[in-house]
């Protein structure tokens, strides 16, 4: 039992490693940092665009800015680590042809997956950061350090970055079915959550049956829970749809529903697992 | 005669930056090769093999000296090679696996602007040749590794290429797959007079059976070019020894002996199996008691044919493989 | 110059990106379903933010458009870099066509397949939203459509030969590129809200131009453009042809420069 646990972590620890070495290694640690960062800033400088050319100011309407700008760096999370993951995929399997190799290596693929996701983790971490603290400095985003339950904000950033994790592992698991093509999964799973989790608008703004769906999604309860921890000034109840829950309440969703997706995401990636050696997909050549 | 290539005084560094060289592939190489011959090139892994095949096929410029094929500079004319010339290399599928088979090769057969009513009889009689018919319309990713050879040795073929490079192209397959294409390759030289073919090979059968003339490289130099009858009779005053000895510590690393030129050794299980290349044949007795002291037990000896292995043994001083 | 040859490399090209990349079903629900619930989310985002309607049509229009940009990032800039790794690239550059002809045939090819997917995200973004277009110059629409689209391809063209010779490099410039583009270029909203000036200069990027003349031949007078619609055809043609010359001249140099340091089959770089 023990050795075992060891092997996983230490599977964790070199799958990490590696993915931190495939991040980083092809160029100079100064370009890395800008490119670690330009990706995810421009992307909310968009939003921020879009804000100001509707309502003139980001000062028009405070709340839902500060709604979308934290909605929208903690949302990095989920589709860098979303992206990342299934990349990792794509690449093992067509471009160093090593995925049958650590396939049959005698550790879990599954956890493979998940340290390679944490390698990423870490970057997107950084790009988050400053994009909060351009928020805060440029753009009078409301986040309040002083005001932060710390506990609640590490215990719902920790379970949210799990989910975050086994999500991405199941959608490693699809990718194992599928072609290379252009990039829709990076654009195309992210989006999903982008659409129903309440990230840059309130989910009040989806038809009801959408609504539902965002309920039933781990990641709309992590956004609302970092956004009452960082921003505890506004109050987002009128328009976040969550209002009537207290932090706990929302701290309890956000755990069960992970839990839920834990278990589905396994599934998910066993099934799936199990199709790629069914019909012999594990070492494909998808390019065109 | 005219050549269909000609290598003069080649050199191939590859270099770091400024003026540090990591590695000198090809050192001073010169060789010529006939119109309508086959011509192999036998060496380790990491002889220069592949990085000549590269200059010759316009991939990669020589650092040093001149190469001309089918009559062209390889560094300025190298568009009037491209049309005249194709490559097959082992160990690697070209093409898309999303396409079918017959779609690959038509792909490949348009880049090289063959009518498409010709490329597909080319493409139905080499698929014919290859046995390959039956998964003509089937997708690339869904065949065997040497289904997948073969293809892509009917790629380098369904251009009628006048001149063909082949860099291991039985690499990695079974007996079956490496017959089929052996016999393809002897069938297709004896076919059609005045194309030639070079071929870089490291399995010495392969290379005994099919080539006109063969050049043996090692460490980026050309050790000797001649027929592999003639390299063999570069052994006449040499002979073989084949002894089966139980295995003992010490097995790749004989003592240098006064009559011995080479040796190289096999493991099998247990045993060791060593040809030994001497020109004193009083040389084995001493190899024999060398042996004992090192608790090796002798199991089987023999004398044997020279083969071109032993003209490398006889050469390099060691074993190919 | 062998002008057979080169047609029938193209149409060799052509093929496999055209057919092979609707050959896997999985497309339909990565090239379609799925980009275009990022575009409802841009236009859910516009309502909460109370936007006037034709805004709706704009992130249509962008969203489409974005499929042809991530097309030329993905699947043009990067593919050389990619057929090295392959093993494809030293049997293009060994065979006796144009390189030019595989890119041109790469952009054709990838032009048909992108296609698809943008139509698909105009009718449904269409049929789901409501969104109403006037096409009242269907001829214009279709030459400034058309021009956008051999300059962005044309770039993309420029972008393979560059990358040809980087190794994960190019890859990471490519995504580097993406968002910075989306907000200069204005996919989401008319470009002329970032400055004039400041737009004229994201110009060089064809999409930008192409999608300002779409939106003002779709959405008439409530979008106030950057440059009138025949100014900014002409600009694109001379992006058009500009690209594909440099694309051409890149190309020859580094092809050169590959043959020289052995890099157009060194992988894993």
């Amino acid at each position: 039992m023990r050795d075992a646990l060891r092997r996983d972590l230490r599977t964790i620890r070199w799958s990490a490693w590696l993915g931190w070495q495939m991040e980083s290694n092809w160029t100079n640690p100064l370009l890395f940092l800008v490119y670690s960062i330009v990706k995810p800033v421009f992307g909310t400088f968009i939003l921020v665009f879009m804000f100001v050319i509707i309502l003139g100011d980001v000062a028009t309407d405070p709340v839902l800015f500060s709604y979308m700008y934290v909605g929208n760096a903690f949302y990095m999370f989920v589709a860098q680590v979303m992206f990342g993951v299934a990349y990792v995929v794509q690449e093992d399997r067509e471009r160093f042809k090593t995925l049958k190799q650590v396939y049959i290596a005698p550790i879990s693929f599954f956890l493979y997956v998940v340290g390679r996701a944490l390698s990423k983790m870490a970057v997107t971490a950084l790009a988050v950061v400053i994009t909060l603290v351009f928020g805060v400095m440029a753009l009078d985003v409301a986040v309040d350090l002083g005001q932060t339950a710390w506990l609640m904000f590490g215990i719902g950033l920790f379970i949210g970055l799990a989910c975050i994790c086994t999500i991405g592992v199941a959608l490693a698991g699809v990718t194992f079915l599928t072609a290379r093509h252009s990039s829709g999964i990076n654009e195309g799973i992210a989006g999903l959550f982008y659409l129903f989790c309440g990230v840059v608008y309130p989910i009040t703004v989806l038809p009801q049956w959408a609504q539902n769906i965002g309920l039933a999604i781990p990641i709309t309860y992590w956004l609302e829970l970092m956004r009452r921890s960082l921003v505890p000034s506004m109050d987002f109840s009128e328009m976040s749809g969550l209002g009537e829950y207290s932090d706990l309440s929302i701290l309890l969703f956000l755990t069960l529903s992970s839990m839920a997706f834990l278990i589905l995401s396994i599934g998910i990636f066993k099934y799936a697992d199990h199709l790629a050696r069914k019909k012999g997909k594990l070492d494909m050549n998808s390019t065109y | 005669m005219r050549y269909a290539i000609e290598v003069d005084h080649v050199t191939r560094v590859f270099g770091g930056k400024g003026d540090k060289v990591h590695a000198k592939a090809l050192d001073d190489i010169s060789l010529q090769v006939d119109e309508g011959e086959l011509f192999g090139l036998l060496g380790p892994n990491g002889a220069g093999k592949t990085t000549l095949i590269k200059i010759l096929a316009t991939l990669l410029l020589p650092s040093e000296g001149s190469v001309r094929v089918l009559g062209h500079d390889v560094v300025k004319e190298y568009n009037k090679i491209r049309a005249r010339i194709n490559m097959v290399s082992g160990g690697e599928i070209s093409g898309y696996g999303l396409l079918t088979v017959r779609e690959n090769l038509w792909m490949f057969s348009q880049f090289y602007g063959i009518p498409p009513k010709v490329a597909r009889q080319r493409m139905d009689d080499l698929l014919e040749r290859f046995g390959l018919l039956d998964k003509a319309d089937a997708k690339v990713r869904t065949i065997s590794t040497g289904q997948k050879q073969k293809m892509n040795v009917i790629r380098g073929f369904v251009t009628d290429p006048d001149l063909i490079y082949l860099d291991e192209p039985t690499l990695g397959l079974d007996v079956n797959a490496s017959l089929a294409i052996r016999s393809f390759l002897r069938k297709w030289v004896k076919d059609t007079p005045g194309k030639t073919m070079l071929l870089t090979t490291h399995y010495m059968v392969e290379a005994d059976e099919l080539c006109d003339r063969v050049a043996i490289i090692d460490q980026g130099r050309i050790l000797a070019c001649d027929s592999p009858s003639n390299l063999k009779r570069m052994l006449k005053r040499a002979t073989t020894f084949d002894i089966e000895t139980t295995a003992f510590p010490g097995l790749d690393s004989m003592p240098s002996m006064d009559g011995l030129q080479g040796y190289n050794s096999k493991s099998v299980g247990d045993r060791a199996l060593t040809r030994f290349v001497v020109n004193d044949e009083a040389v084995i007795s001493e190899i024999i008691s060398h042996i004992s002291s090192k608790g090796g037990r002798i199991i089987a000896l023999g004398k044997s044919e020279a083969t071109l292995e032993d003209v490398f043994i006889h050469l390099v001083g060691r074993g190919l493989e | 110059m062998d002008w057979l040859l080169n047609l029938r490399a193209v149409k060799g090209r052509a093929y496999p990106r055209a057919v092979g990349g609707l050959r896997e079903p999985s497309w339909m629900f990565f090239d379609t379903l799925l980009p275009l619930l990022g575009i409802a989310a841009f236009v859910f985002y516009y309502q909460a933010l109370g936007a006037p309607e034709v805004y709706t049509g704009y992130v249509i229009i962008g969203g489409a458009m974005t499929a042809y940009w991530l097309n030329v990032l993905w699947s043009m800039a990067t593919q050389f870099y990619w057929e090295k790794e392959t093993g494809n690239l030293e049997l293009y550059m060994m065979a006796p066509m144009s390189k030019m002809s595989v890119l041109a045939g790469m952009a054709l090819g990838g032009m048909i397949l992108t296609s698809v997917r943008a139509v698909s995200t105009i009718v449904l973004g269409v049929i789901i939203f409501q969104v109403e277009m006037d096409i009242s110059s269907p001829g214009l629409l279709a030459a400034v459509f058309i021009t956008t689209l051999i300059a962005l391809y044309g770039l993309g063209m420029l972008f393979s030969s560059l990358y040809m010779l980087w190794g994960r490099g190019a890859w990471h410039m490519s995504n580097l590129m993406q968002e910075p583009i989306y907000l200069v270029s204005g996919f989401y909203f008319p470009v002329r809200e970032i400055g004039f000036y400041f737009a004229l200069g994201a110009a060089i990027i064809p999409i930008t131009l192409g999608l300002d003349a779409m939106r003002q031949l779709l959405f008439g007078n409530e979008t106030q453009g950057l440059l009138p619609v025949t100014t900014e055809l002409a600009l694109l043609l001379v992006s058009a042809v500009a690209f594909i010359v440099a694309a051409h001249f890149a190309l020859k140099k580094m092809e050169y420069l590959g043959r020289k340091e052995g890099r157009l089959t060194m992988r894993w770089q």
